[in-house]
């Protein structure tokens, strides 16, 4: 990534954050709105090197940590994992499709849930009911956030999705 | 695969996107760093949450605080409209049941009841799945609040506050594994401690109730508040209401399913206590305890007690009837656990 896309990068960062806090409360049941942070951690994946959208991650997850702190660090951890796993993953298997890219924000999303399901320690039952719903229907309303805005930036991120 | 990105003889993968040493370095720094502080002491987790809140995110909160206010504004207007009408309505009659109250404690000869003062704080909901454990607000140091301060919603307890920053607040909620809340049933007849249930039937998040001896029956529907023991939380605030047996240890105690009287998936606005009220209270209440005047009855006791179980019917509006003499009337009941109106209970369980 050159100097000039990192800033790029950084500012998109900041304003899915603003959006995350101003606008994601005004979009319905938290459970289920749209996870802009997520949507940041996997925009950033798709034009980064695996480390860097690993560390990207781990800020995503601090952040995320430090306002859920109900076990700290599980947000870093799954964080990190689906953005180390979603730049190399990309650029190893992904087409730059609309649908496929779609796919990519919902999968990341459902994984990044179950991990931190999973790292928080959840009892099974729950974990059940929050990996098969509520997290199924945040990563598909991720996902289609997530494709609008990378249609809506992929000139500025020189992102390569074809419709 | 991505025809954006230049082919690496180096990488056994491709792409030189993908790279071994410095990539896989940097991700298992960030593993390393995240697992440090799962696995740590909570200090250091709450330490590092505390200062980021307080610095990088409060413009961010700020932001999500005004959009918090600003979301389903008619919807709240019109509801809280409602409530304020219910609420003035209910107010015709305070003055006569004040009046009544005060008559009452002069005659046991208790102390004037303590205020409880409370901040209001709307609820900033999280995108994280595990939100609902604990609960950011929007009132902190700021306002006055403190660590270990209750919160209680319209419906009932909400949990305690957990840290506190200049100008929010984390609180524990009763679904945080850690929380623990000292409870009895609304009579006041059987004690016990309650904590988060591990599962529920239907997976809906419950509530344990702890501790009830095998001798002691707790029928489905019967109301669970608590008792102000531990001086964190004030007495008789609704927890939740029995819904079962969870299972029981045959011949020493019996463990119950409660459901929470607060949804915390809906939950928007709570009230945040003043803690040192709170505990003077519970104070003021041990001492009146322990120095309730002869002739005044202690509460009902349990199954295995042998004092009629059932109470006494309470008048409708019993404010309306007029004062009779001392001694002929029905035994008063200590302080503050004056029973509400609850639906019929229908035991679940007979040993």
């Amino acid at each position: 990534m050159t100097r000039g896309g990192g800033w790029r990068s950084f500012a998109v960062l900041l304003i899915l954050l603003t959006l995350h806090f101003y606008v994601r409360p005004r979009l319905g049941t938290p459970r289920y709105a749209p996870d802009f942070i997520a949507i940041g951690v996997l925009l950033f994946a798709l034009r980064a090197r695996p480390g860097q959208a690993a560390i990207t991650g781990l800020f995503a997850g601090l952040l995320t940590d430090a306002l859920t702190p109900a076990k700290f660090g599980a947000g870093m951890l799954a964080n990190s994992v689906v953005g180390y796993l979603a730049a190399w993953g990309r650029s190893v298997f992904f087409a730059d499709n609309l649908l496929v890219t779609g796919g990519f924000f919902a999968v990341g999303t459902w994984l990044r849930n179950l991990l931190v399901l999973l790292a928080s320690g959840t009892p099974m039952g729950q974990l059940w009911l929050e990996a098969g719903v509520w997290s199924t229907l945040q990563a598909l309303s991720t996902a289609v956030v997530g494709v609008v805005l990378a249609m809506v930036l992929r000139g500025w991120l020189d992102l390569r999705i074809r419709e | 695969m991505s025809a954006s990105y230049r082919p690496s003889h180096n990488s056994p993968f491709g792409p030189d996107r993908y790279s071994g040493g410095r990539d896989t370095v940097l991700f298992l720094l960030s593993v390393i760093v995240a697992t440090t502080f799962l696995l740590g002491p909570p200090r250091w987790g709450e330490a590092v949450a505390s200062t980021i809140r307080g610095t990088v995110l409060v413009p961010f909160l700020w932001l999500q605080a005004q959009a918090e206010a600003g979301r389903d504004l008619r919807a709240r207007f019109v509801a809280v409209e409602a409530q304020r009408d219910s609420a003035a309505w209910d107010a015709q009659t305070i003055p006569t049941l004040r009046a009544e109250n005060d008559r009452l404690r002069s005659l046991l000869r208790m102390t004037e009841r303590i205020a409880v003062s409370y901040r209001p704080a709307e609820v900033m909901r999280q995108t994280q799945i595990t939100d609902g454990r604990t609960l950011v607000v929007n009132a902190g140091s700021r306002r006055g609040i403190r660590p270990f301060d209750p919160v209680v919603s319209p419906d009932g307890l909400v949990g305690t506050v957990l840290t506190v920053d200049r100008a929010t607040s984390v609180v524990m909620t009763w679904a945080n594994p850690e929380f623990r809340v000292s409870a009895a049933t609304e009579d006041g007849s059987v004690l016990g401690l309650v904590a988060a249930a591990e599962t529920g039937s239907n997976n809906e998040p419950l509530l344990e109730l702890r501790g009830v001896p095998y001798r002691d029956t707790v029928p489905t529907g019967t109301l669970v508040v608590t008792t102000g023991l531990g001086g964190i939380y004030p007495q008789g605030v609704r927890i939740g209401s029995v819904v079962g047996v969870a299972r029981e240890q045959e011949g020493w105690e019996r463990i119950y399913m409660v459901r929470p009287a607060v949804n915390l998936g809906t939950l928007g606005h709570v009230l945040l206590l003043g803690r040192e009220e709170v505990a003077a209270a519970a104070m003021q209440a041990a001492e009146r305890a322990a120095q309730r005047p002869q002739g005044v009855p202690r509460p009902v006791a349990a199954d295995s007690t042998p004092a009629p179980r059932r109470r006494r019917p309470v008048p409708a509006a019993d404010s309306t009837v007029p004062p009779r003499p001392a001694d002929s009337a029905a035994p008063p009941r200590p302080a503050d656990s004056a029973p509400r109106a609850t639906a019929p209970a229908t035991p679940v369980v007979t040993p």
